[in-house]
């Protein structure tokens, strides 16, 4: 493998993509994160119900997810700002042993799949404590040796985008991407770091009472505990939204290559990487001589 | 065999997927579902209670106050959980009567074994505040109290140094008769927010919400407000209250630490 990384800068080549830190993090996130996904519908279920403010007044949630009983007929429904919309078998009722059972979320999509509010909790405070200790760690690690600088979205970045969208859509035949990663690229994890991994964990801490005791404008940033608590539940599903787009792409966009590069950190470069060594240079802790050092240590461990 | 121009590898690889998804996703539930009934990952997700309640003590100064709202704010109606009242005919007759048999017990390690009425513990300085109640379910609603300081209760029985835990003992049931209770631990209990409250929004308690007497703890959530108190106990260990667990709540798989 060392090899052929020694080669010149050309298309097809392999390069040491992701070091093992990054590997090790990516994948602990994605179970990190399917879990407090999925436990966090559990603990929403004990109260299907969204406001905006400080407090709960039954009458003025902006979301519900419900059942309605008519004699036999048992209906789920959802209800967003007073629209109703019936969504019986998946959403409010689910289809059970015993006949038609009231449900906010279905069971196939929480952690645990039967009710129980207290092991959700629990589930969801150790993969909370996980997924924000493995945030940090990759970030100790990986800000000083530069590579979070080559997945950045700056203003320069901004008038690339109509040309990435246009390949992507299939309007431009060739891919106008420079570097490791696109603008588009760019812009979805520098979201997910910037905007959505610390806004959840700030959303999330609001809802605690003693941090709102030893932070008071915790809650006040959002609006409210209750504002937090529905924030939090949108941000949820941004990083639903993020995983469905993430592993999209993976799977359309050489999904074997994108494995690999993420398993053992080995990565089939589509074009040519005259602008990454330009890049290395200003940096001198990420030079590529670096990296290759790493990759063979990390040949001779993993092999 | 002629190979079906529809089953082109795209097809194949999305059918593959979705029933992969499928078997992934029952296989996900059952997975959790018995993970979640297993001793030993139960106590390693425990690891998670310490540490928070570690970390926010922390970042907490001891004496700091949760945030006390305007009259305002005050909701309409004070949601109220949990067990129903007590039916027993002492407990709906002393209601009739305003209290006049109900005393509070307070035993266990302490220099001075005392009881008091309710008029005992109305005499005493009160403390009044309007704050957010959380309950674990995720509502919130906020009220006014009044009560004595639970640090003056304790000033008088005079607890030795080996009083680690405030117990509560309720009288109010779940429907196999098993009595609520709740602990707190000595720091939580001479917080200056911690009350034991005998009014709410200028009233008398509601027995809805737990009179003659509840607690309020404000850093942490709704269920470790005992409601229906009729006596306290310190103690050094929690081993032996109740399933060893500290609380109602807690020998059912709720934490003890609530403040998160």
């Amino acid at each position: 493998m060392a090899e052929t990384s020694a080669k010149p800068p050309l298309a097809g080549r392999l390069v040491y993509r992701h070091n093992r830190i990054t590997r090790l993090t990516h994948w602990l996130s994605a179970l990190a994160l399917m879990i407090l996904f999925m436990s966090g519908l559990q603990i929403f279920n004990a109260h299907p119900y969204l406001y905006w403010g400080s407090t709960s007044d039954p009458d003025k949630a902006f979301f519900s997810i419900g059942a309605s009983q008519n004699d036999d007929d048992v209906r789920g429904f959802i209800n967003f700002y007073g629209r109703k919309l019936d969504t019986t078998g998946f959403l409010g009722v689910q289809p059970g042993v015993f006949g038609p059972q009231a449900r906010g979320f279905p069971s196939w999509l929480t952690v645990p799949g039967y009710y129980s509010l207290a092991a959700a909790r629990r589930w969801h405070f150790f993969f909370g404590w996980l997924f924000a200790m493995t945030g940090v760690f990759y970030l100790l690690y990986n800000l000083p040796v530069g590579h979070v600088r080559k997945f950045f979205f700056t203003p320069h970045d901004i008038k690339k985008v109509p040309a990435m969208a246009a390949y992507y859509l299939h309007v431009r035949k060739t891919s106008p991407q420079e570097g490791e990663y696109n603008p588009l690229q760019k812009m979805a994890y520098t979201g997910v770091f910037v905007v959505l991994a610390p806004l959840i964990l700030l959303s999330g801490m609001a809802m605690s009472p003693q941090l709102n005791i030893a932070f008071h404008w915790l809650p006040a940033l959002f609006g409210g505990r209750q504002s937090a608590r529905a924030i939090h539940f949108i941000l949820a599903f941004g990083f639903l939204f993020f995983a469905l787009g993430h592993v999209f792409m993976v799977l359309t966009q050489g999904f074997l290559n994108n494995m690999r590069s993420m398993t053992s950190g080995w990565y089939k470069e589509k074009i040519p990487v005259v602008i990454e060594t330009r890049r290395a240079a200003s940096s001198p802790r990420g030079t590529p001589v670096s990296s290759e050092q790493e990759a063979e240590k990390s040949n001779e461990t993993e092999s | 065999m002629k190979l079906n121009p529809k089953l082109s590898r795209r097809n194949l690889l999305i059918g593959v997927l979705q029933g992969a998804s499928l078997v992934l996703l029952s296989g996900c539930e059952k997975l959790f579902d018995s993970l979640s009934q297993n001793k030993k990952i139960q106590s390693l997700l425990e690891i998670a209670e310490n540490g928070s309640r570690r970390a926010q003590r922390l970042v907490t100064p001891r004496n700091k106050l949760a945030k006390e709202f305007d009259a305002k704010d005050i909701s309409p109606k004070f949601r109220a959980n949990g067990n129903p009242p007590p039916i027993t005919m002492e407990y709906t007759t002393d209601a009739q009567n305003h209290w006049t048999k109900w005393r509070l017990e307070v035993s266990g390690l302490i220099k001075q074994p005392a009881s008091f009425s309710l008029a005992d513990l109305k005499s005493m300085p009160s403390r009044t505040q309007i704050t957010r109640h959380d309950c674990v379910e995720g509502w919130s609603v906020i009220g006014k109290w009044k009560g004595v300081r639970l640090e003056e209760i304790i000033n008088r029985v005079q607890p030795g140094t080996d009083a680690k835990y405030v117990v509560f003992r309720c009288m109010d049931t779940d429907s196999d008769g098993a009595n609520y209770f709740e602990s707190i631990d000595m720091i939580d209990a001479v917080h200056p927010q911690t009350i034991l409250a005998y009014e709410l929004n200028d009233q008398p308690l509601p027995i809805d919400n737990g009179a003659p007497l509840r607690l309020r703890v404000e850093n942490q959530l709704g269920y470790k407000h005992a409601k229906y108190i009729r006596a306290l106990e310190f103690v050094s260990s929690l081993n032996k209250i109740g399933q060893g667990k500290g609380g109602y709540w807690e020998d059912q798989g709720y934490e003890w630490y609530a403040g998160i």
